[in-house]
């Protein structure tokens, strides 16, 4: 099964391709990644054939191939690629979607100046993220991470010309480079402990480990997952990471960035099984995850910061799955919102594509120009709001079922609050911007290719929740429909938040007025609107104290070092001008005045040298006279 | 009265002076010649003076003073000659105009 090596490295060629290329041209060549995605998309379904009628074990390697990296103190350092049943899973999701975003991307960037840049990267994210899904050692994995953290922040800056990217774009590398710390902890200590990366050589060893060590590898991975995933307190990035063009935005949502965090969870789960109290921690961190990201959805005005802390309180509950240790329940909400969000997403680009606008109170009436973005937005919000029979519905269901059976009967109630919210939130968003009063002119359908992929993933949407009993026996669980009781209050509660958002959004045909709902209850709205403080918190806490520091540190140099540098320069001045003084009034005035001295003494001289004998001759009877006289006074 | 010693000397000396001052103050080089005689005279003076009354019974002064005489007639005509030579190279026979030694 070799050619499961194009599958990753078809984009990541796509890239090298277009990295070599000029400006010019790597803007006419947009047809290299789309192709090659296709191929790794057509590529992916393949390999998930090979593996699907089987459903062993989880996992059951099916396909390994590794090399020889170097040879460390004597043990060999090996890279490889495995692929199970996880591996195609996720390797058939981040393809389609990652195809779609690129299909889509046509339409949508066509008119960038920049966009051949934008596809290479697009590619080799889409490449890391499938060499990570493919990786069967930490090592390999880390690598990748660390890639997507850099396509991440290329993409979320892609606009680097404005502030507001740029910005986010640091911020998003700085924060989960927080969680990189961790998986880099947690890297050293597994290392030591065990002496491999290799995922079958580290869960082999999983009993033999000394006491403390799976819960210190546990955190680390654990603060890994919770800066990739976004989860309380390091999602502030995701939010800002809307700064990114918004197929960007359905990637990172849906098919790289987020769901690495929670697929190294799902690899390491046993890790965290035999740390219970991590394990707890996970499920803690994810429920407070989706509640935080589901009441901060619905106070944003931007559809696509709704849609980002959706994201959040979705990859919480995610992660609430995980912390109840069911690798099947939370994998398979993974594939589910990777379509449903990424459609929506889409769809959001669709909308702001054609509104010029991201500000949902600016919008309105929209249903009537786009009936094919209205559709499948709607879909794709149903979805998310958990509606029978789509998959969301069936994914949340299996995560609430599986807290049920775990007796985590807290985390049942903290779903099904956040699924209220997102209900609300969700039925708010399509009122306010596909009904009431038109407030845009212009409007339009977005172009095919921007539509077809949406049209695909809606079609995803609609039919994948009836895989779940097949999903989970696929990854080797014994599946079922949810339990009838659990569904019905599922639904119950999504129509419940449908219903409350109906009231307050779509009950009358105009712009609604939220001011009195603000007024109402002002100390909560406006904690939500703060984004309940953490950004303000990160900048007290964190942000000024550095700041703090480093004008302390620049004020050190400043006065300090540049003093003593100064200071020396100018004392070096200094002598310069002393020892210059010396030279031009000792040195200089001994030659000069020598000089000078003879020229005068010459000039003196000469008036005796008249050239006539007879002065000569009065000289030296002048002298003779003396001569004489001394001789005479001498001899007295 | 007889004259003594001191009477010879102080001439000579007069002489002597005279030959100087000419010797150093005229301007004619035909006239810084005989100033030159006339010191010489006085120096020949001196000898014979001398000779006559501090060796009495030796003639060696005397006959010295006679070459000393033939040498300054020498003298003389070889100073002549040069007085002609300059004459004829600067048509003038003033040594006042012969700086051509001046540095």
């Amino acid at each position: 099964m070799g050619w499961l090596l194009a599958i990753p490295s078809l984009p990541g060629l796509a890239f090298l391709a277009l990295l070599a290329m000029p400006l010019r041209l790597r803007n006419r060549a947009l047809w290299i990644p789309v192709l090659a995605m296709v191929i790794s998309a057509g590529l992916s379904i393949a390999a998930f054939l090979q593996v699907w009628p089987g459903g062993t074990e989880l996992t059951s390697v099916v396909w390994n191939y590794s090399w020889e990296l170097a040879v460390v103190a004597g043990r060999p350092l090996e890279l490889g690629l495995q692929f199970d049943a996880v591996a195609a899973v996720l390797l058939l999701t981040v393809t389609l979607v990652a195809a779609c975003v690129q299909i889509y991307s046509l339409g949508y960037m066509h008119r960038d100046a920049r966009r051949g840049w934008y596809f290479a990267v697009l590619s080799l994210f889409t490449s890391a993220m499938l060499t990570l899904v493919l990786a069967d050692n930490l090592l390999l994995l880390f690598a990748m991470w660390e890639l997507m953290g850099l396509c991440s922040y290329l993409l979320i800056g892609f606009w680097y010309e404005l502030e507001g990217p740029r910005k986010a774009s640091q911020k998003a590398f700085l924060t989960t480079r927080i969680g990189d710390l961790g998986l880099m902890f947690a890297l050293g200590v597994i290392y030591n402990a065990v002496g491999s990366w290799e995922f079958a050589d580290i869960l082999g060893s999983l009993p033999g480990w000394a006491p403390g060590v799976a819960t210190a590898v546990a955190i680390g991975l654990l603060l890994a997952a919770m800066g990739k995933s976004a989860q309380v307190p390091l999602h502030v990035w995701l939010p800002d990471a809307m700064a990114g063009p918004t197929p960007a935005s359905a990637l990172i949502h849906a098919a790289t960035m987020v769901a690495a965090g929670v697929y190294l969870v799902a690899r390491t789960l046993p890790i965290f099984e035999a740390a219970p109290a991590v394990l707890q921690a996970t499920l803690v961190i994810g429920s407070i995850t989706a509640m935080v990201g589901g009441l901060l959805a619905a106070v944003q005005h931007d559809v696509k910061k709704v849609l980002a802390y959706s994201t959040i309180s979705q990859l919480g509950i995610m992660f609430m799955a995980l912390g109840a240790a069911s690798v099947g329940a939370a994998l398979f909400h993974l594939v589910t919102h990777a379509f449903f969000k990424s459609l929506l997403f889409l769809g959001a680009g669709v909308i702001i594509h054609s509104a010029r606008t991201q500000d949902m109170r600016e919008m309105g009436g929209l249903a009537a120009h786009m009936p094919v973005t209205t559709a499948t937005f709607v879909v794709g919000s149903a979805a998310l709001a958990g509606v029978f029979p789509l998959s969301g519905f069936f994914s949340k269901d299996e995560i609430i079922t599986v807290l049920y059976h775990g007796h985590h009967y807290w985390a049942v109630g903290v779903v099904l609050l956040a699924s209220l919210i997102t209900a609300f939130y969700v039925t708010r968003l399509c009122f306010r911007v596909f009904t009431g009063p038109e407030q845009i002119e212009n409007l339009h359908e977005g172009h095919v290719s921007m539509v077809a992929p949406m049209v695909f993933l809606a079609a995803v949407t609609l039919v994948l929740g009836f895989a779940s009993p097949g999903f989970a026996e696929f990854l080797g669980h014994e599946g079922a429909w949810p339990a009838l009781s659990i569904a019905t209050v599922s639904t119950l509660v999504a129509l419940l938040g449908i219903g409350l958002g109906w009231w307050v959004y779509g009950r009358r045909s105009v712009v609604v007025n939220t001011r009195a709902y603000k007024q109402r209850m002002g100390l909560t709205y406006g904690a939500l609107v703060q984004k309940l403080y953490f950004d303000t918190v990160y900048e007290v806490v964190f942000i000024k104290p550095f700041m703090l520091t480093a004008e302390l540190f620049a004020w050190f140099d400043r006065t300090i070092i540049d003093g003593v540098v100064n200071g020396m320069a100018r004392g070096f001045v200094l002598l310069t001008s002393v020892s210059w003084k010396f030279d031009a009034s000792v040195i200089d005035g001994a030659v000069n005045g020598i000089g000078t001295l003879s020229r005068a003494a010459g000039g003196r001289l000469r008036g005796l040298q008249t050239g006539r004998l007879q002065s000569y001759q009065r000289l030296i009877l002048a002298a003779v006279v003396v001569f004489m006289l001394y001789l005479v006074v001498k001899g007295a | 009265m007889r004259v003594g010693l001191e009477a010879f000397l102080m001439l000579a000396a007069m002489l002597f002076s005279l030959g100087l001052y000419g010797a150093v103050s005229k301007k004619g080089a035909i006239q810084v010649l005989m100033s030159l005689e006339l010191m010489a005279v006085a120096v020949n003076i001196n000898l014979v003076a001398f000779s006559r009354f501090v060796t009495p019974l030796s003639q060696d002064g005397l006959f010295f003073t006679l070459f000393a005489m033939v040498i300054s007639a020498a003298e003389v005509g070889l100073g002549l000659a040069l007085v002609i030579a300059v004459y004829r190279r600067a048509h003038d026979s003033e040594i006042t105009g012969l700086n051509e030694l001046k540095g």
